[in-house]
């Protein structure tokens, strides 16, 4: 303990040994708190597209609110956008304080956004046609997205791990809405269970990419080595996904819907799912933007981001008038 | 770019629960100023929760401490003298003159007719 005391004569070294022994015990990493830079780096990587991507999910979604069939399904969806903005509100802070040693600040990450060198998450670059795909949205990429957000509940960084609580807590909300909307659905008429279906049939693919291909030389990259060996996540992207399949394909089957992968089957000897795997190049173009809808999309971040500018110059404290 | 980055300003929001509750830090935010950094507070951290009092602090106004300090902090183990620990054999004591011990909990459920 004594050697504790002047922290800051440690070496990198010994300062890195601490590190690894802080997160072992289950300490949490405060924004700041000395930690290694491969740490920050996957940190705000991960959590400023985490961010972004709740801002960017919103848009599809906030398209749904003059069209929902019923005042209760406005209100319902309505509050779902708004959580989502929340989301990306709490999210973004945590990527803003790693970001500061390098002196970014909000205003970068929007430019990032534009210019393309911050990605958002794949699902949110795909077209949600039919009220069959804000349900589905709801059910299964809300669904798969607590498989994710779950996983890392007790990640070493705290102000992440503090704002994924919170984040969890309102999925459970954003779970049962989409439950709610499919369940009506597929209860309905020969129309309405088709319209479900096809919304499944649709989402497939975005749903298996949803989690990472499963060895870094698919894409090129991956930053589940980094987050699994720093504590920041425990599962691999596979493992993820095979959770997934577990929890929502028996609910899938059990209301009437069938699997859009006709090989799909779960191999008892490995205790896994098996199923063909979705285009991965496919993939990599949807995330540098070349999605369905990726260019639509930003461009309505971007116009909203300009039509506010004069509320940012105005409100600046150091426009002031005294 | 300048007028831009002075817009955000951080805050720090701490509410409470309850009226009986104590303030409880939530999450830091950005706004331009105390009113609208209070009105976000709302919408970013208090859609669903009831909630009866909020701050709104700038960060720069809290003085925190840092890695070295917080490792300061622990304790020694050998308070005993200052906590109810270190007289737990008045339990004994008072049992062989056939009373009860005043305890933490009996005291202080002293206050009032016990109603919150």
């Amino acid at each position: 303990m004594a050697n504790m005391v002047s922290f800051d004569r440690l070496s990198e070294e010994e300062k890195h040994a601490r590190f690894m022994e802080r997160i072992a015990a289950g300490e949490k990493i405060e924004a700041d708190d000395w930690m290694p830079e491969e740490y920050r780096v996957a940190l705000i990587k991960l959590i400023s597209m985490h961010g972004i991507s709740e801002i960017m999910g919103a848009l599809p979604e906030k398209e749904w609110v003059p069209k929902a069939p019923t005042l209760r399904r406005k209100l319902g969806i309505m509050a779902k956008v708004q959580d989502e903005m929340g989301h990306g509100q709490l999210l973004l802070r945590v990527a803003e304080d790693l970001m500061k040693p390098y002196g970014k600040n909000r205003e970068d990450i929007m430019q990032d956004l534009f210019s393309g060198d911050l990605k958002f998450h794949n699902v949110f670059h795909m077209p949600a046609p039919t009220w069959g795909d804000a349900g589905l949205i709801g059910w299964l990429v809300d669904g798969a997205a607590i498989i994710t957000q779950t996983n890392m509940l007790h990640a070493s960084y705290g102000p992440y791990a503090r704002a994924l609580q919170r984040i969890c807590a309102e999925e459970v909300f954003h779970a049962q809405h989409g439950e709610a909307i499919i369940m009506a659905l597929t209860e309905g008429t020969q129309e309405q269970r088709a319209m479900v279906q096809d919304a499944f049939n649709r989402w497939w693919e975005s749903l298996l990419m949803f989690f990472g291909p499963a060895q870094a030389s698919t894409t090129g990259s991956s930053k589940q080595d980094v987050t699994i060996k720093y504590n920041i996540r425990t599962k691999t992207n596979e493992e993820l996904r095979q959770d997934f399949f577990s929890k929502y394909i028996p609910r899938a089957l059990s209301i009437g819907l069938q699997l859009p992968d006709s090989t799909m089957h779960f191999d008892e000897e490995s205790k896994m799912w098996v199923y063909q795997q979705p285009d991965w190049n496919k993939f990599k173009q949807i995330i540098k933007n070349n999605g369905p809808k990726s260019k639509e999309r930003l461009r309505l971040r971007q116009l909203s981001y300009h039509n506010n500018e004069w509320v940012r110059e105005a409100l600046s404290p150091m426009n002031k008038v005294v | 770019m300048e007028a831009k980055k002075a817009f955000y300003q951080e805050y720090e929001v701490f509410s409470k629960r309850t009226y009986k509750s104590p303030f409880q830090h939530q999450f830091s935010l950005l706004a331009p100023n105390e009113e609208i950094a209070m009105v976000m507070a709302q919408e970013n951290f208090m859609r669903r929760e009831p909630v009866v009092d909020i701050w709104v602090v700038k960060r720069s106004e809290v003085r925190k401490l840092d890695e070295t300090e917080r490792f300061a902090l622990q304790r020694l183990d050998n308070k005993q003298y200052r906590s109810t620990k270190g007289y737990g054999y008045l339990k004994k004591k008072w049992r062989e003159y056939e009373q009860n011990m005043l305890d933490e909990k009996e005291i202080l459920s002293w206050g009032g007719d016990g109603k919150q």
